[in-house]
């Protein structure tokens, strides 16, 4: 059949014209409304975060002091990164920090979650105390921790003087300052975890539990065999956002240590932070930014292919 | 009906769109300084609480002689130049700024600030101290006026000397008497042999943005950072000099093992918390410590070796490139650097002047006068060259080298050599020469 055959046909042919625009005019009404429904966060997203990633690409190929005029470098400022040993050493901290936080927050949250889901008294105190942390301000619970591990005089350092243990180096050692603000991310996540793992635990069918019981399954049998599997979706999306977390982690850090001593707890976003605004190498600054945006891109992505879940979460 | 339906939420999804859109207009802020009328200044600066009174009042005062309005708008410090950076590069900064020297020096080389020359005949120039004057100046130009300078000096704990066996009544007063390095040493040997360990004889005052105060020690050793074309001279036997003794701070444990370059444990509240027998501390924080502090005090100069050294603080005041009336700015930057004006101002916040006539004892400071004229002697010990090299456009760039490079160097064992060849290296390239 030819196309000439085809205009012919249509020209010639019974179906009539007015159905078949009213359904393209409908199709078309629906779409509009699809778009209109979506337009208010496509909006905030092109404006806050689209356009800011674009504009960041384009610093990051600049040298600029953020005023001035700007000198175009190309890939310079990712060629000096490779070469930078101060950016590895920020990367190794956030993938230490990143390796020791996630594991505890998702085991500890768990933990928690399935004991503040028993008959327990007071659970509505408990659960309020370990949630209490998430909705206070990250900088004022860092303040906290800063007077709590301040080392010559701090809370910590006196209890344990009182026990008969000896001070620790909170703020002029490397590793002990590594752990102060591994104890207090933790402490402030830990309620979110505990959260989405209520919730998902009381999705499951107490059912299931009664069916293991009678099949003689122990307590553990059952937190291995029915709970834990059947969390699969509040893990996946936990694992997610405590990893893009502790990718991100930027204000417990830069109020507790600035990423001292020197750089044991600088990380990438405190790194990026400080060539940006404090050295004012605002290009740097913004190719350190990219490649935690990539970095965070690639594990979501891994993540999401290699998830046997991930059809369940959200 | 259902047409009428999708229709009016069709409409109301785009009122919501519209009205999401409004919302970021509003986000955008505005109220430049290109709105503003003629006789309008906008002037954003950081305070204490005794410099914002200070402010204010001098504010109200201008606005009376002139007729004009100035907008006072006082952030915490920590936002002042992230603010500043963004506001200049979009174009919206305010007519006037308060900025210390060495950040001057980054906005005046990159063209973002009034130059001055015009609005300042060279008798008015004449009446600033020669130093200060070239301290706001980049290329021979004047881009602010010195509003203030403070420097720092040694400040003791009386009570805390005396239990160790030291006889407060013969404690250096002034430049000619200040201790050598020796003298300093042995008294911070005779502090740790009699305190407990988790208190030390001194801290100084280089942590975070205060790391070019290590170059007092450089300086007070004869040494020098660069030249005036900006070639690095540290690598030198004064600046091994005055990185063995500064670094012996640590190992002899005279001070805070978590007061380095990067520490984020400051050394007035070291010394406020008694932590500390001494600390080196700018005059400006006199008030605070004031306040603090529960023991006897007093200030003692600096320790000196081939010549005495402070660092050099305070601030200058500037007006933008692009303000929207340049001769009313230049007008207030004036009024602000006037005798009397100046004299009130540092007064009431313990800071220094920077009029060669308020030299000396002119200025009547409101809180510890008793302490101000070892702060006002000290200042004495700051030269044109030191002026030179603290106020470099490549001296933020180079602070932050100074503070990775004595951090590893006191701490983490990296050799003398080792330290001032690649504090060296990053000269050259902050420099470019």
């Amino acid at each position: 059949m030819t196309t000439a055959a085809v205009r012919d046909g249509r020209r010639g042919g019974t179906p009539p014209a007015r159905p078949r625009a009213g359904a393209r005019r409908a199709r078309r009404r629906e779409g509009l409304v699809g778009w209109a429904f979506l337009a208010p966060n496509l909006v905030l997203m092109i404006g806050f975060l689209f356009v800011p990633i674009v504009v960041a690409v384009q610093l990051s190929l600049q040298e600029t002091r953020g005023f001035g005029d700007p000198e175009w470098v190309g890939l310079e400022n990712y060629r000096t990164m490779v070469e930078d040993p101060d950016f590895w050493r920020s990367l190794a901290n956030t993938v230490l920090f990143t390796a020791v936080t996630v594991p505890i927050e998702l085991a500890a949250g768990l933990g928690l979650a399935v004991l503040l889901n028993s008959a327990l008294p007071a659970r509505g105190l408990l659960r309020t105390l370990l949630v209490l942390p998430m909705v206070v301000s990250g900088v004022a619970s860092a303040m906290i921790a800063v007077i709590l591990f301040y080392e010559s005089n701090g809370l910590v350092n006196k209890v344990l003087e009182a026990v008969g243990l000896s001070r620790v180096a909170w703020q002029s050692e490397g590793a002990p300052a590594m752990l102060s603000v591994i104890l207090v991310a933790i402490w402030l996540r830990l309620g979110f975890n505990m959260v989405i793992y209520l919730a998902g635990l009381q999705s499951i069918e107490p059912e299931l539990y009664e069916a293991a019981r009678i099949d003689g399954a122990s307590k553990w049998q059952q937190l291995r065999l029915i709970t834990v599997p059947l969390l699969g979706p509040s893990t996946f999306f936990l694992l997610i956002m405590n990893v893009i977390a502790s990718f991100q982690v930027f204000d417990v850090i830069f109020v507790m240590t600035g990423g001292g001593p020197s750089g044991a707890t600088s990380v990438l976003v405190t790194y990026a932070y400080r060539n940006g605004f404090q050295i004012r190498e605002q290009g740097y600054g913004a190719a350190l930014g990219i490649v935690i945006l990539l970095i965070t891109l690639v594990f979501t992505f891994v993540q999401w292919r290699t998830s046997r879940t991930r059809d369940l979460a959200g | 009906m259902a047409t009428t339906a999708r229709s009016t939420l069709t409409l109301g999804m785009a009122v919501i769109t519209a009205l999401t859109l409004t919302g970021c207009a509003g986000f955008g802020g505005g109220g430049g300084s290109g709105d503003a009328d003629d006789d309008t200044l906008t002037f954003t600066t950081w305070a204490s609480e005794s410099e914002q009174a200070a402010f204010e009042d001098l504010v109200a005062q201008f606005e009376q002689e002139s007729g004009a309005t100035v907008e006072l708008n006082v952030v915490p410090y920590e936002q002042m130049f992230t603010n500043i950076d963004a506001q200049l590069g979009s174009g919206d900064a305010p007519d006037i700024f308060r900025v210390d020297y060495g950040n001057l020096g980054v906005y005046s080389s990159q063209e973002q600030l009034l130059d001055l020359s015009s609005y300042f005949s060279d008798e008015e120039v004449d009446a600033f101290t020669p130093a200060m004057w070239e301290a706001v100046s980049f290329d021979g130009v004047p881009y602010g006026v010195p509003h203030q300078t403070d420097v720092s000096a040694l400040l003791v704990n009386l009570d805390m000397l005396a239990a160790a066996g030291i006889d407060t009544s013969t404690l250096p007063t002034t430049q000619d008497d200040a201790w050598t390095w020796d003298e300093f040493a042995e008294v911070a040997t005779q502090l740790r042999a009699s305190m407990p360990a988790e208190q030390y004889p001194f801290v100084v005052n280089w942590q975070q943005g205060g790391v070019l105060r290590w170059l007092s020690w450089l300086f007070q050793a004869g040494g020098s950072l660069m030249d005036e074309d900006g070639t690095p001279q540290i690598d030198s036997p004064e600046g091994a000099a005055a990185l063995d003794f500064t670094r012996s701070f640590y190992d002899q444990q005279w001070v805070p093992p978590a007061s380095t370059p990067t520490g984020t444990v400051y050394a007035d509240s070291l010394f406020s918390e008694q932590t500390t027998a001494m600390a080196f501390v700018g005059s400006f924080l006199v008030p605070d410590l004031d306040y603090f502090n529960e023991f006897e005090w007093t200030a003692l100069p600096m320790p000196r070796d081939e010549r005495g050294a402070t660092d050099l603080g305070g601030n200058a005041l500037v007006a933008t490139a692009d303000a929207a009336d340049p001769d009313l700015a230049a007008e207030f930057l004036r009024f602000m650097a006037s005798e009397d004006a100046m004299s009130s101002f540092c007064g009431a916040t313990n800071e220094l002047p920077t009029l060669t006539a308020l030299e000396g004892d002119a200025v009547e400071f409101a809180i510890r006068p008793d302490l101000m004229p070892v702060f006002v002697d000290q200042a004495t010990t700051i030269e044109p060259q030191d002026v030179a090299q603290l106020t470099s456009p490549a001296i933020a760039e180079i602070g932050v080298a100074m503070s990775t490079e004595l951090e590893a160097a006191f701490v983490q064992g990296q050799s003398t050599e080792d330290t001032l060849a690649n504090l060296d290296a990053a000269i050259s390239e902050a420099t470019g020469s």
